[in-house]
């Protein structure tokens, strides 16, 4: 009996209910379409249902995940990290978007794709804070990383294409956390 | 010679107790999930525990549907503490032992002249 992996389930219950993330994934892109005025999305309220819509699906989702593994109700410090990691992930894809390729005067105007790279980074250093940092994690968010990070950016901020590929890395990690959930919890034994 | 706490040493039950000491409380199919236990072996060690007070259980409905709720109790929280503490001492005094058997067989080993005859 390991103490340290059971004391990291209820991190693992927070993190890595990896459905939940879809919806937001989705929303990623959806943005971006929204920003490309591309078909409906030239007319605003087709992103704002859309956000209903992906509100919608996230509940849902939870739900089921509270019907099928149960309910947990995190310890304060675990409470106040999540919290902590979600400000200091706004700061840092904001800061870091300004700074590496922006029009304000202090940045650094890198052919690199902003919004990528800072994402990869708050995202693997989020799962980091919640010490469930899987390989996956590595493969995926490395990936947008490196792909970020090649100077082959140039031309147009290329912050939807940055979009697009963050939503497709959130929809790709949440499946493989969703893997990852279920064999955390396998089903009980005289289910 | 430890004397372990026989309560919590039983391992289904130090399981619900580790889970529940990092956790403000869960409820009975979390429980089920993060333990592996049966319904009928959870619902038994959860009693004992409770019986023992050291886990504190609410019972309520979600839904219409009905809903346990366990959460530790302090002196649960401490108690399973200090009984990881004392199964970290009885690992290390082992380790001890088995690294000071293995130095004097390699000693015995490397000078065979020293060992007598039978």
């Amino acid at each position: 009996m390991e103490r340290r992996e059971l004391e990291r389930t209820a991190w693992a219950y927070t993190h890595l209910r990896g459905l939940t993330a879809i919806p937001g994934g989705l929303l990623f892109m959806l943005a971006a379409l929204g920003n490309w005025q591309v078909g409906p999305f030239r007319h605003d309220w087709v992103f704002l249902a859309c956000v209903l819509a992906m509100g919608g699906a996230y509940a849902l989702i939870a739900r089921a995940y509270r019907e099928r593994y149960g309910h947990v109700t995190p310890s304060t410090e675990q409470q106040l990290r999540a919290a902590a990691a979600i400000a200091l992930g706004f700061a840092v894809v904001l800061g870091g978007s300004l700074l590496l390729r922006s029009r304000a005067g202090f940045s650094l105007d890198l052919p690199v794709n902003a919004i990528a790279v800072t994402f990869a980074i708050v995202m693997l250093a989020t799962y980091a804070i919640g010490g469930v940092l899987r390989p996956h994690h590595f493969a995926v968010y490395g990936t947008l990383l490196a792909a970020g990070a090649l100077p082959v950016w140039h031309g147009e901020d290329p912050a939807n294409i940055g979009l697009v590929m963050c939503g497709a890395c959130v929809v790709a990690a949440g499946v493989l956390d969703h893997l990852a959930f279920a064999r955390t919890f396998p089903p009980p034994l005289d289910a | 010679m430890l004397d372990l706490d026989r309560l919590i040493h039983e391992p289904g039950r130090l399981a619900i107790l580790t889970v529940l000491s990092s956790v403000t409380d869960a409820d009975f199919l979390f429980l089920q999930r993060a333990t592996g236990l049966t319904k009928g072996n959870l619902s038994s060690h959860l009693s004992k525990l409770e019986e023992a007070g050291l886990v504190a259980i609410t019972k309520r409905f979600v839904r219409k549907k009905p809903n346990t709720s366990v959460a530790i109790t302090e002196l649960g929280r401490e108690r399973t503490a200090r009984h990881w503490e004392q199964l970290e001492e009885l690992k290390a005094s082992a380790q001890a032992v088995s690294r000071s058997q293995a130095s004097q067989s390699a000693r015995r080993s490397a000078s065979p002249s020293l060992v007598r005859p039978v």
